[in-house]
């Protein structure tokens, strides 16, 4: 049974090192690699999970904190990833509304961006290694890409038939 | 260069929304939200009860990309704190919060609590799933990256942070420091910019 408080931290950390997305492949690197506390089933059913929930999708950390710990271990990880950010972003919308647009701001964003784009990028590589484990898998994956790229389809309607295909299939 | 800042307090539409008035919207909107898109549906609810104007709503949107963590709730906090202070924040993110912690752990209780693991189409079922969220993931991923490739060098340090963190599995921190600090000399303030 893992300790709350180091879980709290875990998930704290995990919350205030992603941006402008979900840094999938450092929650992988600490959950599975490093703590242990969910094997990589889990992290790609949670994340899957995640998309059908009313809400933020990295709701998953709910999932993993359950998955590991049981009900404190839930509140641990969903305090720890949403709260501190929060309080952070909090101040910062209070701190913006007194300092105007600072020139190291913009450079700040330009800085930021590109490295945002890379983190998303490895996040889809390490669920696609769990993911896509077979030919029908990666089809399955290309055709709900193709859907929710090409048509205005909502995302949880686009899971949820990809789930039934895949109990058809018996993937 | 950049237009002012739009106060709450000389902005002609607001009617300042009470916290709880605030945590009742933000559930809607997370109900509304079901499969992503809810900065989209924070700006209908917003604008559509007159709370916040579009420009306002826009830098506020562009803040909330800036900080770190999930940026759904991170746009709820400083909505709420824009609006209606500390409170106005904790009441936006417990609402934004609430419906899906509660749906993902009566969830979770099921699909986790059964002895010997899930029934074999249930755990078909949740593979197939997957692959689809794992589309979700990159559609969401490629604006990012479209951005971040626009960019002076952009395209490098993206390509650089995909190989350091997907391929080599590095510590996130150090990458983070290295990447940043690159970006930060590429794009320095120089004075013709001011």
């Amino acid at each position: 049974m893992p300790d709350l408080w180091e879980m709290f931290l875990a998930f704290a950390r995990l919350g205030l090192i992603s941006f402008g997305g979900t840094n999938v492949a450092e929650i992988e690197r600490s959950l599975v690699l490093q703590h242990g506390w969910i094997d990589a089933r889990t992290l790609a059913n949670g994340f899957a999970l995640g998309q059908l929930m009313p809400g933020p999708n990295m709701l998953a950390v709910t999932h993993y904190g359950y998955a590991a710990a049981g009900l404190g271990g839930a509140l641990a990880a969903t305090l720890g990833f949403y709260g501190p950010t929060a309080l952070l972003s909090a101040a910062a919308a209070l701190a913006w509304q007194r300092h105007s647009a600072h020139p190291w701001v913009i450079a700040f964003r330009n800085a930021l961006l590109p490295f945002g784009g890379g983190v998303m990028l490895a996040g889809a590589l390490v669920l696609a290694r769990t993911s896509v484990t077979s030919l029908p898998a990666g089809l399955l994956a290309a055709a709900a890409f193709l859907l929710l790229w090409r048509t205005r389809v909502n995302s949880a309607a686009v899971v949820l038939g990809a789930a039934a295909v895949g109990a058809l299939l018996g993937l | 260069m950049s237009s002012p800042a739009v106060h709450p307090e000389d902005d002609p539409l607001a009617t300042r929304p009470t916290p709880p008035a605030l945590a009742r919207m933000f559930v809607g909107v997370a109900l509304a939200g079901i499969g992503g898109g809810l900065p989209a549906h924070t700006r209908r609810a917003l604008t559509t009860r007159g709370w916040m104007t579009e420009e306002l709503f826009a830098e506020t949107f562009t803040l909330a990309q800036l900080t770190p963590g999930p940026n759904a709730v991170n746009l709820a906090a400083m909505v709420g704190a824009r609006l209606a202070g500390r409170l106005g924040a904790v009441a936006s993110v417990l609402g934004v919060l609430t419906p899906g912690l509660l749906a993902m752990l009566a969830v979770s209780v099921v699909t986790l609590g059964q002895p010997g693991g899930l029934p074999p189409s249930l755990q078909s079922a949740l593979r197939g799933a997957a692959c689809a969220a794992l589309a979700v993931l990159l559609t969401a991923a490629l604006p990012v990256v479209r951005v971040g490739w626009g960019v002076r060098g952009g395209a490098v340090i993206t390509m650089l942070a995909f190989l350091a963190l997907g391929v080599l599995r590095l510590d996130l921190l150090p990458v983070l420091l290295v990447l940043l600090g690159a970006g930060l000399l590429i794009h320095r303030p120089r004075r013709s910019d001011a």
